[in-house]
């Protein structure tokens, strides 16, 4: 004891010497300094709403996260191709101050390419050389909540502004030059759960954002800010106050029955059905648009708390759905519901694509397309939401639906999918939507848990993968007219992170294990790839600068499927 | 460097922390570097963890003798300004040798678990998710037996379900490997 004792003040006395230096450091940290740094583009930056709007068939720039407003994440352009991909070789690397998951979309406007880090870091770097113009790190509140890693998936830009969503649920706009923020504006409360790691989009100067936070107990929505000022326009809550019940549907959209007990559920809500402001529906990936018929397509996530569904009898509208809301006053259009009252955070995340689809008499008519967790793509007919077809799984399924035990009831696909929220790409020549998938066999754990006041995880349970079953990945190109799958190109680790089509017939892609990949978009071959060195789990995108074009790839691992974390951008290009 | 850059702590916070934080030494250790394993580290703990355990213990969600006297008088200041302190403090490894064969066991269990989906890689910890990397190897036994037989109910249940299939030796082979982690 008291030679413990002794010991203790001997540290006590060594580590105030020491803090007594730390102090100053710490307190030059936080002095207010500005949160740009750098110098300024040396080119005015202005993006008209024509150009996002024509955003699909410059092969320039690429103006959104989804590469436009249909979200296909398909470029025109053909330098880089079938015949020279085996060219393909880094140009540059920028290498950013952050090293943790990464899952930027990289926006370049003018040869001038906008990138985020984790932790809401912005960098304004010359998308030819890797030059850097100017860095924004974003003063961060001393409260955030949210799950699974502290990511951010880019920028909006519009006009000479970027947008940005915040960790610590704000929506913050940047001068596109001088990288100086211009205004901030407090989403929602993090206290309570809200944060912010999707990328805007941005659509005649109204900024659309959704939220995270269904493992919180939030109430999500989608908002709509005037770009200028920062003042909301208007809110969609995906949680509506009444007939949040539904259906009480038994069968999810492919018609297997969810094994609900409905007459139990109806006794609990006739008790108490104030738990609508608690129920989760976050929208976390980005909306597509539809100008023509001024609608915003979206898909809301799991219900909260996922796992444990006694405290949220019905069918928890609009969990799980597709939804359509219209661009001008945010009002309800219509939606399609693919789990009621999900159990096993199976939910929708992976952003909405727009293409004409064959409706179910062949006829070609303006389609909507989702890549579920469920590992099916959904087709629907942009009309009315309704389901045209899905496609067969793109990978096992079994045991659906059985429910969450306390000891764990296995169930594939696994919780994380499926198709997560990497977005598809689509190829428009051959008709596919290409998805990344996970196979992640896990048992699904419940727990009973009341609402912890906003501030804790609020699962209801876990999940947990199993014990010496493979987990492995998969590209899956799915013909959307028949719901075929066209090929299959496997990996050895679960795919998290986007997909890339060109007009040169590629289909570009990256693993945990720092591969980033090129295949032959028409049948899947793989005809080219280079090792990051770190998980490339981003987003690819392409543009042009003067006649070279390039393709920039995020590579800093990922924290949901602990990928070997980075700190980098790749950019590559052929001679 | 991240955790700091991430949650920057007022430096009026942490001085008034270091002050408050007076009466913890005798048993959480200098800076929050407890040498008795009993005791967690709350040396580069989360601010945000550390914030909302003491209000949970002020409040009865969590349950400890020991810390009873010490949280029934503090204010939601005090509490953010002992937290905001800890946050910032440089933890030190604890003196318990894990056995490199049962760290490795421990390791493959963490993996099945997804443990770091929520506790960040490294199980650095994140927001209110604690950081357990260099936690003693005594005090993450306990926990992990508090929440399996619910003893500990603070976590709205998430980790009664995550160990509620864990053995006595998965528990104690995790808490192996927790304890040599930076």
């Amino acid at each position: 004891m008291t030679k413990n004792t002794r010991r203790s003040l001997a540290i006590t006395a060594a580590t105030l010497g020491a803090l007594a230096l730390a102090v100053p450091a710490f307190g030059q940290e936080v002095k207010p300094a500005p949160a740009t740094k750098g110098g300024e583009v040396p080119k005015g930056i202005n993006v008209s709403q024509d150009q996002l709007t024509k955003a699909g068939s410059d092969s320039r720039n690429w103006l959104h996260t989804n590469g436009n407003y249909a979200q296909t994440r398909y470029y025109p352009g053909t330098s880089i191709n079938t015949q020279n991909v085996r060219s393909l070789r880094p140009v540059f690397v920028f290498q950013t101050e952050v090293v943790e998951s990464m899952e930027t979309a990289p926006i370049v406007i003018d040869g001038v390419m906008y990138l985020t880090t984790a932790f809401n870091h912005v960098y304004a770097v010359d998308a030819a050389s890797g030059k850097e113009f100017w860095h924004y790190k974003h003063k961060m509140g001393p409260v955030t909540t949210f799950c699974c890693g502290p990511n951010n998936r880019g920028v909006a830009i519009s006009g000479g502004k970027v947008f940005m969503g915040t960790l610590d649920a704000k929506l913050v706009a940047l001068d596109a030059k001088s990288g100086k923020l211009l205004w901030e504006t407090q989403i929602e409360d993090p206290e309570k759960g809200y944060s912010e790691t999707m990328s805007p989009t941005v659509i005649e100067n109204k900024v659309l954002i959704g939220t995270n936070g269904g493992e919180y107990g939030i109430r999500g929505f989608v908002k709509a800010y005037d770009a200028d000022s920062g003042k909301l326009l208007w809110t969609f809550y995906t949680i509506p106050e009444k007939g949040h019940e539904g259906v009480w549907a038994v069968n999810d959209a492919t018609g297997r029955n969810m094994k609900r007990d409905i007459a139990k559920e109806k006794a609990a809500l006739a008790k108490d059905s104030s738990f609508w402001q608690t129920l989760g529906g976050g929208v976390w990936m980005n909306p597509s648009v539809d100008l023509k018929a001024r609608t915003v397509w979206f898909v809301v996530g799991n219900p909260s708390p996922d796992l444990y569904g006694d405290e949220r009898p019905g069918d928890n509208l609009y969990t799980d759905s597709l939804v359509a809301i219209d661009l001008d006053k945010g009002s309800y259009k219509c939606h399609f519901q693919y789990v009621a009252h999900d159990v096993w955070d199976l939910d929708a995340v992976s952003p909405p694509i727009l293409v004409d689809v064959a409706d179910k008499g062949g006829k070609r008519v303006p389609g909507v397309i989702h890549g579920g967790k469920t590992g099916h793509v959904y087709v629907h007919d942009r009309k009315d939401c309704s389901l045209i077809r899905f496609s067969e799984a793109m990978v096992p399924q079994e045991n659906m639906w059985v429910l969450p035990t306390a000891e764990g009831a296995r169930m594939l696909p696994g919780a994380n999918g499926g198709v997560e929220w990497s977005p598809m790409a689509w190829d428009p020549k051959n008709r596919l939507a290409i998805a990344l998938n996970l196979h992640q066999p896990m048992t699904y754990h419940v727990e009973a848990a009341k609402y912890p006041g906003g501030s804790k995880l609020w699962l209801g349970g876990a999940f947990k993968v199993i014990p010496g079953e493979k987990q492995w990945g998969r590209v899956a190109a799915v013909q959307v007219d028949t719901g075929k799958v066209a090929w299959k190109h496997d990996t050895e680790q679960p795919l998290i992170g986007g997909g890339l089509t060109t007009g040169g017939g590629l289909f570009f892609f990256g693993e945990g294990n720092g591969s980033f990949n090129a295949l032959d978009s028409a049948t899947g071959k793989k005809l080219w790839s280079f090792n990051c060195g770190a998980g490339a789990n981003a987003m690819p995108v392409s543009y042009m600068v003067g006649k070279r074009q390039y393709i920039a790839m995020g590579c800093g691992g990922n924290t949901q499927l602990d990928f070997k974390r980075g700190n980098s951008v790749f950019v590559f290009s052929v001679n | 460097m991240l955790a700091l850059a991430a949650l920057p702590a007022a430096a009026q916070n942490l001085e008034a922390g270091r002050k408050k934080a007076e009466t913890c030494v005798a048993c959480h250790g200098p800076n929050g570097n407890s040498a008795d394993a009993k005791f967690p580290i709350l040396a580069a703990q989360t601010a945000r963890y550390l914030y909302l355990q003491l209000r949970d213990f002020k409040e009865g969600r969590r349950s400890e003798p020991t810390m009873e006297p010490f949280v029934k008088d503090l204010t939601r200041e005090d509490m953010l300004d002992l937290a905001a302190f800890f946050a910032a403090q440089k933890p030190r490894p604890p003196s318990f040798k894990p056995d490199p064969a049962r760290a490795a066991r421990g390791k493959l269990k963490s993996e099945e678990t997804l443990c770091t989906m929520c506790h960040l890689g490294g199980f650095r910890g994140q927001n209110e998710i604690p950081r357990v990397a260099g936690q003693h190897y005594e005090y993450t036994v306990k926990q992990l037996n508090d929440f399996k037989a619910r003893r500990r109910t603070n976590d709205a249940g998430n980790m009664t379900s995550v160990s509620r299939t864990l053995s006595e030796r998965d528990i104690e082979d995790l808490a192996h490997y927790l304890v040599g982690l930076d």
